[in-house]
Formats: structure tokens, C-alpha cells, sequence
């Protein structure tokens, strides 16, 4: 029989401990059972059914059971049948029932036989807990679950832990960092009852607290410092880690702290923190590779948020039902879909740009108070000069009566360009409106009639540039004014622009397209969540000569954008309204005609008489322009161009105005953003998509929950809120007990559901279902308090338990799976590399910022896409690992091989492997030797009074523990065969003593640091210092 | 959670089992159990396999295969025609050329020789391949289904374009586990100092196999895999002082605590210790006779290059590391093809050749599978300007050639066939599941049997499909 085998007949019996409860529940008692005995042969595999017995299904059930009545009972009768040869299960099936086993089945017969569906889409239930022996064992109601699991399989509990213990297990479970000295020796010196509790509570309000916990909570939310896929370029989502430490140590309610992070922008009146926390469903993975298409990876990322959704708070494996019906569990594709929708809509793009470093949409700015205030200011001087700008429409009257009684005639000024394609030599094109900044050809276009002499012809391929004329900023008014002629209604073709590319740039600049034979013109950040763009409502008319006029205002508003069609103004549809960062690259690009890096380009298109205008041109300039006859009959139109174009006063308030709006752009420009969530203004329509895949959409789906899991709320919102308000609702089936699970596995290894990230029916089932529902429903009724759990948990008799195991208990239940001994394993990765720092005395703790660049071994970064990794000189050495950089394509290889996952994808759990490549870590990396050596510069000046003192020091820093007469003995033993080694080596030592940054003092002795720093890196080097027990 | 072998639960018999040797341990193993060596989870083949290793040349951004092997005299004919739509039939393009205005074919510029009894097609880029076309099994009709980089090579390497899957040298440790007592089961190797598409630590990635399965590259310089030397200082007598006492201790401990993890931490300690010594000695290639680089070509003797990674894929193949993965990075020539694949053929074909010759000399390529591939190829169409002299390819997942040889692959033969403008697949397709169900039943698994439950699904690297193509099979 293999460990497992025991193990799953060890829980079964202890299963079968029904007998401790009230009640005899289905899905925590019985169906385990079944599923342990029968299934394998009358279960889900049709192949290998007997006799179309199906004990895994109600009906075939039924078929077996007669409630209340066990003795006229199939099921009953044929596994408590006295002959071997009638009895079930078969003894070739080498599965055996215990009479515990029977009397469960029995008894759940007896009381009515009630069927219930799997045990996690029950809502928990709070059941007393059992009395069970040793009584006066348990302290809490946490022990008398666990008591009754042990007794009834024949095991007992351990004693307590020792106190010195007892404090480094708490003091990692809780802050992730060893107790120092003084702490242990404070505990141990407090002989009160309360003294434990005392610790306890010290250390639940430390905020290492906070930054321990967040360290799981990253996993689960994908954090890195990099966008992941290939070029995995940087990326600042600290502000949000940093939140979440926050909300660890201000003990947020775990409702609220999920309500947050789904759908804070959708709180009411939501602050600038419930904003940022939405940052949770950004932290995915974003390619930005060259030709990528963008909707098949903006369906992944939306994918990624459904899936991390599914395993970090509902754990379930919602992914299966991307592409068909949940196998297992009740999640159909149509499921699948109606979440996608609840995280569908937000206005972004699939690729983040590679040719500017714009935060992709949809973004929180992140101002601190002094940039807010100077923002303010800024503003507010803008506002003042926007209002001189409108009283103009009045005080000016009187000017403008005076100057339209000179019947004067409409004259376009500011004229930068004029192509008229009638004068060119080679590929230089004269510009009549400033000969000295010629347009240039670009691949040949050719030459046809226009309507005024010739036009250029365009292939998609090629076209004009203006490479000195047209680099606007967002603050410059200008105009734009051409002849054009399409051959057919284009989906897309690019007229022109000022700009580096499409998606490859998220279309940064300035830019006049046809899109489904539409024109638009538009200002963009970022597209499509930081842009201005309009479109006509008529479409461009096919074979015809056309002219049209794009003019700007300078004022980042759709409103300040205008079309003009023929000299007239267009009728236009707003399409995006929200531009807050700037529209340059740094240096100007040029203006271009015809054509677009990757895009595609106005193929057997005809343009003519180009012009540009530094101004925002009046309609009758535009008109003027545009060759109709003007006149200055209408006084609004008339008015509107002298105050345009003529009056000196409304030119300076204008300037002024423009000015103002620089000022305030430069600081808005630089403003910290990150990405978050905020809704679209219209959903986006979701489809199921068949086999997954993007470009397969099927029928239309609407938000929804599973109903597998629970109805939605009739009513809740049926947006992110509204799905928050179904997560957190106290009848929530999965919500509170995935949580409680996973806070119980930080403290113990395991989860009482070793799945935490699958309570489906193909996860493992819990091994003490009635105390998870206990402490799920005590979690709810607490207001959802982790602290409170956490110190309930820790509290308990079962988590103060010595880890020590004999070899018995261990034979019987090597996972310690019914928690007969206290929990014991090895640090993480952030444990191991933070605790050494600690002793160590160099780490540098300061809550949250940018992510910091340790020691990494060099290359690697280089040897993957090309870029170098720097490691920093200062602070950023010594901080705690949830600070350390993490790029998800090179992660940091010491956190990798003590088991750190990548950071890829949504992970609940990490593994725990002992390897060779993590001795060669703790023995040779340069953080770990920096730190012996900083460890025995401690050492010495503690100036002990012998070897045996130091060496005794050194074993308890690191492990906690006094070091017994043999421990003392090999460490002296060790520390003076190093003296002796390195006293004939002094070069040696002075070698050993430069690794790392860091200089020790020059006060101390070179043989007896280096001989120290040996000892040092002994100790840290120690299963007793890297394995919390 | 890692399973233990009952015979563990006491420190005794662990020791006793100690005492047969650590050599006795695999490396791969020791983390989890002291199952004996070749015992990975399967515990033993499905059946008896005919490669015992693989060493895999990736050649990573996509290598033009109408320029190296898949012959298209139609295109050079044809060259400058737009790409007909009868021909396309609206399958995507990537976002660089699907804007183009026109997609003309273009014609290989290199020309084309049959080779061998086989007769095999190879361009003149590749004389050396040229030279052993008869060991080699050609596969012009491999088609992925991922269009860039990122997915598709992802794709490659672990069967999933999502990440967090495991690779397929991770797969292989993890089914059959070591091969050997003092080197890791799955080693890495990159080009040095290459331009092109990035590479990512997520290829050689354990996914949600437990971590001693990642691969482990060795690099050129000071530390041929990382962290193993001994800090400045530190002499190998002086760490001998400190891994005696730190074992005497951990003993003391194991005493006390009664925990065999322990135990396993001291076997760790000591095969690390190991390393240190049989790493360098496997990436010091000075004991080898100049006949051998000269085989492999003045780059080998550059620690780091792709030859002298091939030769030391050939070291680690004799020490029966079980899976060498190489990347040779630099294949991806939208534009400027001509020359930039000149330069590529010249830093690989020798050395690729070379391995395979030496393998066979040294009869190790009857068990020893060498694959050579990329993640995708190249359209028949210019992305770009089309000029006389100078063209641009675009990737192209609907078919390309890949060659593999040795270790239980049909030598000399070709497989599959594309149309006459090497845009389609006229003949036998194969997935690159196919591919990988392949280089499994080669190894002695059942594809489909060597699976991880997480999540609550029973994964694999062929996910739900992969039909093992019996007809590359010797």
C-alpha cells in the first residue's frame, strides 16, 4: 500500500467520524467515502462501469438506498455482507471499509439518506464542535475539531512546542522575520498566562505584517515590475502593492479589500486608494510584439482576469471553460463568457507601445501632494485665462463693428505649409508657404490630375513628408487642409499624420483617417483610453474629389476638434473624449502623407493643394480654403474670424491661454500613472468564443454568475460591483472558505483543502470540512477580520503543537494531513534571503516604493533580450524580497530555486523542493556571503567572552535556539580550524572580506573576520536556520 | 506535494541507502525521494524507448525554410506576382505585412542541390547539413498555430501559448528522471552574444512541476551554472570544513527532529559539492583533440558560441545529461534576408553537422535524438520591398521544415510537402503536438500518459491532442 493509498483510508476513517457530530452530512461524510470505494467502478468512467451502477449520481443512488431503512438497503446490505463473496467492495479491487466506514453509511441512512451536491457549493455550515479526548487538551474550538479527527483515527495530539520555539514560529508566520534575541529572551522571561497572546498581538500590528502577507497576495495577482511576453519591458505597479500592504496592516475587512480591488472605481464617490486597488486586474501579462494582433491578445487579458478571478477567490479552474463546458464543475462555456463580460470593458488596447513608454489605458494618475497642488494651480490659471478667452465673444464687439465697416476681405494666416504638388524636383516638393522647409517623396507616388494642376497618387506604400513643419503639441492650435480622392470605401487608410506607427506606437500623435469609409481626426496618448477623436457621420463619398479640414483649439477636448467637408463643417460624432498626456515623442516626427509604419496607407488614394496652418482656422478661412467664395455676410461666422485672425487683443488672450495650458500639460504630462480599471462608457459586447478563440465569436452573452455556484442578486448592479456584492455575499458558498484556507496554509503548509486554487470536485477534498465551515462562517461574522483568524488560529492548541514527530505518527500521516503535530517547512524564498539579511544586520526596512535591483549574477539579462541589469549600491541591496525587481521573463534565479513562482500567472500555492542548486545559493551567492560576513561583524563587537560564546550567539540569532554542548563544540571546533586555515591564507581572508558592496570595519581583525565569517555562513547554511518548525 | 517512498520514513534506512552511495542518487530525484536512478514519475518507460537523450537546436525567430531546404522553383518564376488570394485564402497575416499594400512572392537567391542517396533538397547555405542529409529525417510539413514570436515559441517549448505550463525538457525529467549522479537531467545552453527576438527563463520553466525540474543553463565564463563557485577566498578545503560541520550538525538535528527532509538537505549538500567538480569538468573542453574543433569549427573554440555549445551538448549527451536544449537566437529576417541568414548558416551549419557526425562516430546517435527547428517559418511573399537583390520574409505558422536525426528516427527520408509556393501544406501536416507526441514515443512515453494533475486537470505537453506520425520512425 503506498503512503497515499494510506493516507486517503487514514482520512476516510477519519471521515467516518461523522459519529463526533449531529449530524451524518452527504458531501462531508458519505460521498468521500463512496467516492474512496465505489467509484473506481461504479462511478463517472463509463468504461470501466459494473452493471450500470452509478453511486456517483442521485438517481443511482436512490436506486441502492432506502431511507431511513439501512437493512433493506442494497448498498448497505452488500457492504456489510458477511460472505466475502457478496461483499463490496470486491477484494480485487483491494479497497477495504473500515466499520467505521459502515457505521457511516449506516447511520446516514438511518437519518433519511439526504443527498446534497458537491460539499464547496454547499453554504457553509456552522456546526458545535464535538467534545473529544484528552479533554482539557483544546484550547479553542479549532481543537476540538482537530481532536475528534485524531481520535477517530486511533491518533493523538503533540505537546506543546517550547517557548523559544513557539516565538520563531510566530514571529515568521506572522511578519516573515526571526525574533532577535532580546525577543526571545523577553518571552521566555514572561512566565504570564497572557505572554503568548501579548507576542501575538505585537506582532499582528508590526507592519512587516502587512509586507508578509502581500508576499502570498502577489502570487495570487501575478505582480512583477515588467509586462511579461517577450520584451517585458519595465513597468511601475508598486503604488498597488504598496496599497495592499497597507490594507494588511489597516486590517481592511477582506470584503471590502476583494470589493476594492474587482470594483473600486465603480464605489460611489471612490477614493483614489479604492481606484488604485483595481490595479489587481492590470497586473497580467502584456505583449507588445511587432505585428501582434491586438484583439487576440486583449481577449487573453481579459481571459487572465476571469481566470485569477475564478482561482484566487472563488477556487475553481474557471479556465477549462474558455474553450468547452467544465468538465467537472458546475461552469458551462456560457459561464465562462458571462464573466469575461464583467471584465470586458474598459477602454483598452491588446498591445502596450513600443515606441513610447505610455501607461496603456485605462490609468490612475498618481500625483503626490506637492505635484497635486502644483496641478491645481496650474489649472485653476488655465481656468482664469479660458475665461478671458469667452468674454472676448462680448468686449470685442465694438472693435469688431469698427473693423467690419472697412469691408475688409477674409485672408487664411499662418500658413507653415502648402504642397501643391505642382513643383517638384527628384522627390523634393516646393512648399509655397515657406520655401525653405520643402516636403520630401517617399517611394515614388505618382502624379495625376488634381483639381487644382497635378495631385500625388498613393500606392498605401508610399506618400509626402513634411519632416520641419507640423510638430504640434497638444497646446498648439493648427489646421489641417487638403484635397483627396478615395477609390472605394476604405475600412481603414491612413491620409495623414504626425506619429511613429499604429499599435506599435498606441497611434501617440496626431493623425486623419478613413475608418469604415468615415473620416476621423484625432489627438492621442495612448489609444484608444487617452485620446480626442471625431468622426463624420457621413461617409466619405467613393471616386469623388473632396475637400476636408481637421482644426484644433489646443485644448485636449473633443469639443476643441473639427471637421470640415467641402469648406463646410461636417456633422461628427465624438468618439473619445479623454487626452491628459501629451501627444510628442520627445523630438518631432514628421508630418506624413499616404502612408504609416505598419498601418495601412491610402492605397489608390489621390491628394492635393496640402496645407497647414499653426492656427485653429475660422469657418470662413476654412471655407476660403477651400476655394468657396466667402463673404462676411454672417455676423457670427464674421465675428468668429476677426477674433480668430484679426484683433490684437483676442490674439494675447489666446497666447496667454495657450501659454497657460503648456505650463499646466508639462506638469501633467510627467505625472506617476498606473494602470487600473474604469468602466467604458458603453459595455463592449462579449460573445462565447468557440474553442476560445478570438477571431470565433458565437452567440452574445450577457453578465452573469454561475448559477452552478450561486444566483446572482437580483439586486446587485450587473457590473463589477454588482459581482463583488455576489462574492462577499455572506452566502456565498466558496468566498469565505477559500480565504480562511488559504490564511490557514500560510500558517501551516497546507491548506484544509491541500487545492487551494481548485474546492472543485476534482480538488482535494478537505480533511476537516466542518472546521473550514466553522471558521468561514466565525470569518463572516467577524466582519470579515483576517487579524481576528489569524489570531484565532494561532491561538489554538493545535497550532502550538511541537512539530516533532515520531516515527510512527510520521509513517501513519507523513503530510500531517490531521494536524497531530505542529507545522514544519522549510522558509520561502523571500523567508530564507530576508531572514539572513535580519541577522545579518543589513536589512533595510522601509514599507513599499519601485521595485530595488539586488545582487543577480551578471548576463542574464543580456543573454535573454539584450539589456543589462544593474544591481543597485545602496538600500536597494538590503531590502525585503517583495521589493526585489521582478521581471517576469528573467526572474531573480536565487528567488526560482528556492521554489518563488514566475510571476506568469495567477499561482495559489508554490512548491516546496529541496535541491542542490539552493545549497549552492546559500553557500555562494554574494548576498548570502555579504551577509555572514556583516552577521560576524556583529558578532565580534558583541565581543563574547570565548569561542564557545560566539558560536553560541551566532546558532541562536539565526535558529532561535541555545545551542546544546555538542552544537557549541563542532561550531568552536569550526570557527578555530578556520582561523588556523585563513592565518596561513591572509590574502584569502582579505578576498573573502570584499565580496559585496558593503566594507566591514577596518577595526576588526582580517583572519578573525574572515574565520567568523565562515562560522557565520555555517550557521546560515543550517537546516535549524531555513526551516521554521 | 511531493510523494515519499514509505521506505523513508526512518532516518535508518534512509542512511543505509546513503551508505550504497550518493552516486546512486539522481539529481533530479533527491529533492523528493531516493528512488533509484532512470525513476522519474513514471517509474519506468511505457515501453523500451530507442532515444535515451535529446539534444534539441532550436534555432529561435523562425529560419526561412524556401531558403534552406523547402525548394520552390515556382517562386523564383513567380517572383514579383502579388500572393494570390486563391492561395491565401484569408488566413491571417501578422500585423507587419497584413497592412502591406501588395504581398509579391519572392524567390529564394541561393540555389538548390539534391544531396545524398536521399536525394534531399538543401540550399547551398548549408553545405555542411548538405553533407549528412542521409542521417537526417526532414519534416517540410510542420505548421504551428501561433503567428508570433512569444506564443508561438512558448508554444513550442511547453504545448500551451499561455505561460506557466511546464517545457518539454521539464516534461522529460520529470517522467523519466536522471540519467546521472552528478549533473542536472535538463540542461540549457544560449548562443552568446546574439541580436534578434528575446528568449525567456519560462522555456526552460518548470511551470507547476516542482522546481528541481527547470532546466539548468550553463553559461560560458566564470560560473558555468550559476552560483557554483566558491566565493573569493573561499578554497575547496575551506568549504570542506564548513560542509563537514554543517552536515555534523544537520545530523544532530535529524536526531532530534526526526525529519527525513533533513537528511535529504544533506544528500543535496553533497551532491552540490559534487558539482562543483564534475561541472567544470564536463565545460573544460581542453581535453579534447584539435581533430574535434577542427570538425566543429574555429567558433568552438569560443566557450559560449553555438559551436562550442554543440560540442558541449556532445559532453553532456556522454555523461547521459538526459535533455540539452540549445538556443541559437537570430532567424527572424523580415527584411534584409539574404545576408542576415548567410551569417546565421555560417555560426551553425558546421557545428550542427558536426554533432551529428560525431554523435554517429561515437555511437551514440542510434539513442541520441537531435531535433533542429524553429518556432515557425517564413511567408513565400516580401515583406517589404521586393528588390532584386534583397527581400524580407514574414513568419508563417501554416508550414515549415524542421529535420530531426538519430535515436530511433527513419534516417535519409522526407516527410510531408508543401504547395508549389510554399504556402500551404499539400501533404501530411503535422502539428507540433504530433511533434512532441513523437519525440515522446521515442523516449519510451505514452504521450498521453505522462500527465500532472493541477488545478484540478490532469495536464500533459501534448494538452488533448498529439498523434505520435509513425512513419519518421526508423
Amino acid at each position: 500500500m503506498t503512503v497515499r493509498r494510506l493516507l486517503a483510508s487514514l482520512l476516510v476513517s477519519a471521515l467516518a467520524a461523522g459519529a463526533a457530530y449531529a449530524e451524518v452530512r452527504f458531501s462531508l461524510d458519505v460521498r468521500p467515502i463512496l467516492s474512496d470505494a465505489c467509484f473506481a467502478c461504479h462511478g463517472p468512467d463509463e468504461a470501466a462501469g459494473k452493471g450500470d451502477l452509478r453511486l456517483d449520481l442521485q438517481d443511482g443512488l436512490a436506486g441502492v438506498v432506502t431511507p431511513g431503512l439501512p437493512d433493506d438497503s442494497r448498498l448497505y446490505q452488500r457492504v456489510s455482507a458477511a460472505d466475502p463473496d457478496d461483499r463490496m467492495p470486491p477484494k480485487e479491487a483491494h479497497r477495504r471499509l473500515t466499520a467505521a466506514d459502515i457505521d457511516t453509511l449506516r447511520t446516514w441512512i438511518e437519518e433519511g439518506a439526504r443527498h446534497e451536491g458537491h460539499w464547496s457549493l454547499q453554504p457553509p455550515r456552522r456546526e458545535a464542535p464535538p467534545d473529544a479526548e484528552p479533554a482539557g487538551w483544546a484550547r479553542t474550538a479549532i481543537d476540538r475539531f482537530v481532536l475528534a479527527r485524531l481520535a477517530a483515527a486511533g491518533m493523538r495530539p503533540s505537546a506543546e512546542a517550547d517557548k523559544a520555539r513557539l516565538i520563531r514560529r510566530l514571529s515568521f508566520d506572522v511578519t516573515g522575520l526571526p525574533p532577535t534575541l532580546g525577543e526571545i529572551d523577553d518571552f521566555l522571561a514572561d512566565r504570564d498566562e497572557g505572554a503568548y497572546g501579548r507576542v501575538v498581538d505585537r506582532l499582528l500590528a508590526s507592519p512587516r505584517y502587512g509586507e508578509h502577507l502581500a508576499t502570498s497576495w502577489m502570487d495570487l495577482a501575478r505582480y512583477a515590475d515588467t509586462y511579461g511576453y517577450q520584451s517585458d519591458v519595465y513597468r511601475d505597479m508598486s503604488a498597488w502593492r504598496d496599497w495592499v500592504i497597507r490594507a494588511y496592516n489597516e486590517n481592511l475587512p477582506f470584503d471590502e479589500f476583494v470589493t476594492w480591488q474587482l470594483a473600486g472605481d465603480l464605489l460611489p464617490n471612490a477614493t483614489r486608494d479604492q481606484r488604485l486597488a483595481t490595479a489587481f486586474n492590470r497586473n497580467h501579462r502584456q505583449t507588445n510584439e511587432g505585428g501582434s494582433v491586438e484583439e487576440e491578445f486583449r481577449v487573453d487579458y481579459v481571459a487572465d482576469r476571469v481566470d485569477t478571478f475564478g482561482a484566487a477567490f472563488l477556487g475553481l479552474t474557471l479556465k477549462c471553460a474558455r474553450c468547452h463546458d467544465h468538465k467537472f464543475d458546475p461552469v458551462t462555456q456560457r459561464d465562462y463568457y458571462s464573466l469575461f463580460a464583467f471584465f470586458n470593458s474598459i477602454d483598452e488596447s491588446g498591445l502596450y507601445p513600443h515606441y513610447t513608454n505610455a501607461v496603456p489605458s485605462p490609468s490612475l494618475l498618481m500625483p503626490d501632494a506637492a505635484a497635486e497642488a502644483k496641478t491645481g494651480d496650474l489649472q485653476a490659471a488655465l481656468e482664469a485665462c479660458e475665461a478671458n478667452v469667452a468674454a472676448l465673444s462680448d468686449s470685442r464687439l465694438e472693435a469688431f463693428e469698427e473693423w467690419l465697416a472697412t469691408e475688409p476681405s477674409v485672408e487664411p494666416a499662418g500658413e507653415v505649409a502648402r504642397l501643391t504638388f505642382d513643383s517638384v524636383e527628384g522627390a523634393t516638393v516646393t512648399n509655397d508657404a515657406d520655401a525653405e522647409k520643402p516636403g520630401s517623396l517617399y517611394e515614388d507616388p505618382a502624379f495625376v490630375d488634381g483639381p487644382v494642376g497635378q495631385a500625388v497618387e498613393l500606392t498605401g506604400e508610399n506618400g509626402v513628408s513634411l519632416a520641419d513643419v507640423g510638430a504640434f503639441t497638444r497646446s498648439d492650435p493648427f489646421t489641417l487642409a487638403f484635397w483627396m480622392w478615395t477609390p472605394d470605401v476604405k475600412d481603414r487608410a491612413v491620409i495623414a499624420h504626425a506619429s511613429k506607427s499604429w499599435t506599435d506606437a498606441g497611434s501617440r500623435g496626431y493623425q486623419l483617417l478613413l475608418e469604415d469609409g468615415h473620416i476621423s481626426g484625432s489627438l492621442i496618448h495612448f489609444w484608444p483610453g487617452n485620446a480626442i477623436r471625431v468622426m463624420t457621420r457621413e461617409p466619405a463619398p467613393v471616386e469623388t474629389w473632396m475637400h476636408v479640414a481637421l482644426t484644433y483649439d489646443g485644448s485636449s477636448r473633443a469639443a476643441g476638434l473639427s471637421l470640415y467637408v467641402d469648406g463646410v463643417p461636417a456633422e461628427t460624432e465624438v468618439v473619445r473624449d479623454g487626452l491628459f498626456k501629451s501627444i510628442g515623442y520627445g523630438s518631432p516626427v514628421p508630418l506624413a502623407v499616404g502612408y504609416r509604419n505598419r498601418d495601412r496607407g491610402f492605397k489608390g488614394g489621390r491628394v492635393d493643394e496640402f496645407r497647414v496652418f499653426n492656427r485653429q482656422l475660422s469657418t470662413v478661412e476654412v471655407a476660403r480654403v477651400a476655394g468657396l467664395a466667402v463673404s462676411l455676410d454672417d455676423a457670427d461666422e464674421a465675428y468668429e474670424y476677426y477674433l480668430g485672425a484679426v484683433d490684437a487683443e483676442a490674439a494675447a488672450a489666446r497666447d496667454a491661454l495657450r501659454a497657460a495650458r503648456a505650463d499646466r500639460n508639462a506638469v501633467a504630462d510627467g505625472l506617476p500613472e498606473i494602470m487600473t480599471m474604469t468602466e467604458a462608457d458603453q459595455p463592449r459586447p462579449t460573445y462565447m468564443l468557440l474553442r476560445g478563440a478570438y477571431d470565433a465569436p458565437g452567440p452574445e452573452v450577457t453578465r452573469d454568475t454561475p448559477a452552478g455556484v450561486m444566483p446572482f442578486p437580483p439586486d446587485a448592479p450587473r457590473d463589477r460591483l454588482g459581482l463583488a456584492r455576489w462574492l462577499t455575499s455572506p452566502q456565498h458558498p466558496l468566498t469565505a472558505r477559500v480565504a480562511v484556507n488559504r490564511l490557514w496554509q500560510g500558517l501551516f503548509g497546507a491548506g484544509l483543502v491541500a487545492t487551494p486554487d481548485d474546492f472543485g470536485s476534482q480538488g482535494a477534498a478537505p480533511t476537516h470540512p466542518r472546521l473550514l465551515d466553522y471558521l468561514a462562517t466565525e470569518f463572516v461574522a467577524s466582519g470579515w477580520d483576517r487579524k481576528a483568524l489569524i489570531r484565532s488560529i494561532v491561538m489554538s492548541a493545535t497550532y502550538r503543537q511541537d512539530s516533532v514527530a515520531t516515527p510512527e505518527a510520521r509513517a501513519m500521516d507523513p503530510e500531517n494531513a490531521l494536524l497531530g503535530r505542529g507545522p514544519a517547512r522549510r522558509l520561502s524564498a523571500e523567508g530564507v534571503r530576508d531572514s539572513a539579511l535580519y541577522v545579518s544586520g543589513l536589512l533595510q526596512e522601509h514599507l513599499g516604493g519601485p521595485g530595488v535591483k539586488p545582487y543577480q549574477p551578471d548576463g542574464l539579462w543580456r543573454e535573454k533580450n539584450g539589456s543589462t541589469y544593474r544591481h543597485d549600491i545602496n538600500a536597494g541591496l538590503y531590502r525585503r524580497s517583495l521589493y526585489t525587481y521582478w521581471k517576469r521573463t528573467s526572474p531573480p534565479p536565487s528567488m526560482l530555486l528556492f521554489d518563488a513562482d514566475t510571476r506568469e500567472v495567477c499561482v495559489a500555492r508554490r512548491q516546496v523542493t529541496n535541491t542542490p542548486m539552493q545549497a549552492l545559493v546559500l553557500l555562494n551567492d554574494t548576498q548570502f556571503v555579504e551577509a555572514a560576513r556583516a552577521f560576524a561583524e556583529g558578532l565580534l563587537l558583541a565581543a563574547d567572552d570565548s569561542d564557545g560564546d560566539r558560536a553560541a550567539r551566532a546558532y541562536r540569532t539565526a535558529t532561535g535556539r541555545e545551542a546544546s554542548p555538542k552544537v557549541r563544540n563542532v561550531l568552536v571546533g569550526l570557527l578555530s580550524a578556520q582561523r588556523a586555515h585563513f592565518r596561513d591564507r591572509l590574502d584569502d581572508a582579505h578576498a573573502l572580506l570584499r565580496v559585496g558592496e558593503s566594507t566591514p570595519s577596518a577595526d576588526l581583525e582580517p583572519i578573525e573576520l574572515a574565520a567568523t565569517t565562515m562560522l557565520a555562513s555555517a550557521v546560515l547554511n543550517l537546516d535549524a536556520t531555513v526551516t521554521r518548525r | 506535494m511531493p510523494m515519499r517512498d514509505p521506505m523513508l520514513t526512518t532516518r535508518r534506512v534512509f542512511l543505509s541507502q546513503m551508505g550504497l552511495g550518493l552516486g546512486s542518487l539522481a539529481l533530479g530525484q533527491l529533492g523528493r525521494a531516493a528512488s533509484p536512478a532512470e525513476h522519474g514519475s513514471l517509474g519506468a518507460p511505457h515501453f523500451a524507448p530507442k532515444a535515451r537523450r535529446v539534444i534539441y537546436l532550436f534555432q529561435s525567430g523562425g529560419p526561412s525554410q524556401m531558403d534552406l531546404f523547402d525548394y520552390k522553383p515556382a517562386l523564383n518564376e513567380r517572383n514579383g506576382e502579388d500572393l494570390p488570394a486563391s492561395v491565401r485564402m484569408g488566413q491571417r497575416l501578422t500585423n507587419m505585412s497584413g497592412n502591406q499594400a501588395t504581398l509579391p512572392l519572392a524567390g529564394s537567391a541561393f540555389r538548390f542541390n539534391q544531396y545524398g542517396e536521399s536525394r534531399a533538397w538543401v540550399s547551398d547555405l548549408l553545405p555542411h547539413t548538405a553533407g549528412i542529409a542521409d542521417d537526417i529525417c526532414f519534416v517540410k510539413s510542420v505548421f504551428t498555430e501561433a503567428i508570433n514570436h512569444d506564443p508561438a515559441i512558448t508554444f513550442f517549448q511547453t504545448g500551451s501559448q499561455i505561460a506557466g505550463r511546464p517545457c518539454m525538457g521539464s516534461w522529460i525529467s520529470y517522467g523519466l528522471g536522471s540519467m546521472n549522479d552528478n549533473l542536472p537531467a535538463f540542461t540549457v545552453l544560449v548562443s552568446k552574444n546574439k541580436g534578434g527576438q528575446p528568449l525567456y527563463s519560462r522555456l526552460w520553466g518548470n511551470g507547476f512541476l516542482p522546481s528541481e525540474h527547470q532546466g539548468v543553463q550553463f553559461r560560458a565564463g566564470k560560473d558555468p551554472i550559476l552560483y557554483l563557485s566558491n566565493p573569493d577566498g573561499v578554497s575547496a578545503e575551506c568549504r570542506r570544513l564548513v560542509l563537514d560541520r554543517v552536515h555534523e550538525l544537520n545530523d544532530l538535528a535529524a536526531d532530534s527532529e526526526a525529519d527525513p527532509e533533513i537528511d535529504a538537505r544533506t544528500a543535496q549538500y553533497e551532491m552540490a559539492y559534487r558539482m562543483q567538480t564534475s561541472v567544470p569538468e564536463v565545460t573544460d573542453m581542453s581535453d579534447e583533440p584539435d581533430s574535434v574543433f577542427d570538425m566543429y569549427g574555429p567558433d568552438s573554440r569560443d566557450p559560449g558560441s553555438y559551436a562550442a555549445n554543440c560540442l558541449l551538448a556532445r559532453r553532456l549527451a556522454e555523461r547521459n545529461v538526459r535533455f540539452i536544449q540549445l538556443y541559437h537566437k537570430g532567424w527572424d529576417q523580415h527584411g534584409g534576408l539574404p545576408s542576415a541568414i548567410h551569417q546565421q548558416c555560417k555560426e551553425t551549419d558546421q557545428a550542427t553537422a558536426a554533432l551529428v557526425m560525431d554523435l554517429k562516430q561515437r555511437g551514440m546517435l542510434d539513442d541520441t535524438l537531435v531535433i533542429w527547428g524553429g518556432e515557425f517559418g517564413r511567408t513565400s511573399y516580401c515583406q517589404g520591398k521586393l528588390t532584386a537583390t534583397n527581400y524580407g520574409r514574414d513568419h508563417h505558422p501554416r508550414c515549415f521544415t524542421m529535420w530531426m536525426a538519430g535515436g530511433g528516427i527513419r534516417p535519409g527520408f522526407t516527410y510531408g510537402e508543401t504547395d508549389d509556393l510554399g504556402y500551404n501544406i499539400a501533404e501530411n501536416p503535422l502539428h507540433v503536438h504530433d511533434l512532441h507526441a513523437t519525440i515522446m514515443h521515442l523516449l519510451g512515453v505514452d504521450h498521453a500518459q505522462l500527465t500532472h494533475k493541477y488545478q484540478g486537470r490532469r495536464f500533459r505537453l501534448t494538452d488533448v491532442s498529439g498523434t505520435v506520425v509513425r512513419a519518421l520512425l526508423a
